[in-house]
């Protein structure tokens, strides 16, 4: 069925009108001649048939002895459409030049990005592909990448691996730096008391002890002390060492305290919540190349109580991820203001809530936690409710605080 | 003696199993439903309205008739009528 449409398609097909008195004639007449017919239906005494164009100019003779008029009412196929493309010569040259143009704009490389990069900055690494013969307007034959890639870890010797792979018309050259020592500061210094509190530990590992268990400090006070250690005392029967001043170290160290955290939540009994009544107001703006154009304004304060809600959109995708072009929605949504109470208990754990997150935010990372203690206070207004939180840890209170020589 | 003659031919069709239709010159007619029916072996047509398509065959006529008949396909070895059938009449 399908190669039989193709070769109609090929051939050409005419679509016909005969009118007379004893159509079937002309139709038998063609099924003599081996011309063939399809769709032969009857609209008004007229029968209308398909037939293949180069059979459409042997049915004349047909025609006039059946005594039956052959019109054509229709056509279609290849024959038609090269007719009409003939007329339309620079439709072709136009498709022609499009497939040529997309053929040489492919074959060169127009974006090279670079990922996997810290600390070299991207720049230099294109720089150094560019130097390299991999920049943006290059024909891709005339690129040797595996040379490319070897010459750019001569040329940055941070890099620990480079490979540049293509894909279209872009070069993404992905790196491995290599991770050097980090030199660390050898100058002398001191390490003083971060936070207030009571010495639970003292490690020294260079330099002088300044405090010992037990001792309670203040944010600031020293230590350990950035002096080397003084050398042992001398054996009775040796004689003694003259000790020369302490010279000055790096001190390092553990020191641990005892520290007291302290913090305040309150609420009240009477409740306020804030909801979106589901009204909203909409304005929409088109930035493009740093001006903005609005679309859609709204007025300033469109409701009395609101909160806004901005939607960027833009058209993202691969390479063209900063495009130029964006659009910003912004939504106002009408806001209302529910009234609910709660009991006093409720009200605590609210209090509480907020005095633990509150001093949640000053505990660091490895401090081990003692006790937690909570207390509610009494307060001058009954419908009020204020708690105290106290937290006591245990932590490392050490800082490193460079000497100044001078 | 013509009669003879087929009957002779039909025996001999059935001991050697050929299909009757080619031994005999008959029509083969195939029917899809009441939509399509193909004939085969036709001699043309005789009559071509949207309500009734008459056939012609080796031996007498086939009159098909119907609403919004049309001949689909026609050639020489093969006839489609599309439409909706409702009644198929053989005569001879």
């Amino acid at each position: 069925m399908l190669t039989l449409r193709l070769t109609n398609y090929l051939h050409g097909t005419v679509r016909v009108k005969i009118s007379g008195a004893i159509p079937e004639r002309f139709i038998n007449l063609c099924l003599a001649r081996g011309i063939f017919l399809w769709g032969i239906n009857k609209h008004n005494d007229d029968v209308y048939a398909s037939l293949r164009l180069p059979d459409f100019f042997r049915i004349r003779p047909l025609a006039r002895r059946s005594h039956n008029r052959v019109e054509a009412v229709g056509h279609a196929g290849f024959p038609f459409t090269l007719k009409r493309v003939r007329r339309r010569k620079m439709l072709v040259v136009g498709a022609v030049l499009f497939f040529v143009f997309l053929n040489l704009l492919t074959a060169r490389i127009w974006f090279v990005d670079v990922s996997g990069h810290k600390e070299v900055a991207a720049e230099r690494i294109t720089g150094a592909a560019a130097a390299h013969g991999l920049r943006p307007g290059i024909a891709k034959a005339d690129v040797d990448l595996k040379a490319v890639e070897k010459e750019m870890l001569l040329a940055l010797p941070e890099l620990a691996w480079v490979g540049v792979n293509l894909t279209g018309t872009r070069a993404l050259i992905e790196v491995v730096e290599k991770t050097l020592p980090k030199a660390g500061d050898k100058s002398p210094a001191h390490i003083v008391a971060g936070k207030d509190g009571v010495i639970t530990e003292v490690i020294a590992i260079a330099g002088q002890p300044a405090v010992k268990k037990g001792d309670t400090v203040k944010r600031g006070d020293l230590l350990i002390k950035g002096f080397a250690a003084d050398p042992p005392p001398a054996a009775r029967d040796q004689t003694p060492i003259i000790t020369l001043p302490a010279s000055y170290v790096r001190a390092a160290g553990i020191v641990k305290a005892r520290v007291w955290y302290e913090s305040y939540g309150e609420a009240g009994l009477a409740q306020e919540v804030l909801r979106r009544t589901g009204r909203k107001a909409v304005a929409v703006s088109l930035r493009a190349d740093g001006h903005e154009l609005a679309l859609k304004r709204v007025a300033d304060q469109p409701f009395t109580r609101f909160e806004t809600e901005v939607v960027h959109k833009k058209l993202s995708g691969g390479r063209n991820s900063n495009f130029a072009v964006e659009s910003i929605i912004n939504i106002f949504h009408e806001l209302v203001a529910e009234r609910y109470e709660i009991t006093v208990e409720q009200a605590r754990d609210i209090a509480r809530g907020k005095a633990l997150a509150a001093v949640q935010d000053r505990i660091p990372e490895g401090a081990q936690v003692l006790t937690r203690e909570v207390t509610t206070l009494q307060t001058a207004e009954p419908r009020f409710v204020r708690v105290k939180v106290m937290v006591e840890t245990v932590e490392e209170i050490g800082q490193t605080m460079n000497i100044n020589l001078q | 003696m013509q009669r003879r003659r087929k009957g002779n031919l039909q025996r001999l069709a059935g001991l050697l199993e050929i299909p009757a239709d080619i031994v005999l010159d008959l029509p083969r007619i195939t029917m899809l439903g009441n939509k399509q029916l193909l004939v085969e072996n036709h001699k043309g047509i005789i009559e071509y309205t949207g309500a009734l398509v008459r056939i012609k065959l080796s031996q007498g006529e086939l009159n098909v008739a119907g609403a919004e008949l049309t001949i689909g396909n026609f050639q020489a070895e093969q006839l489609l009528v599309e439409g909706t059938v409702t009644e198929i009449k053989y005569e001879t």
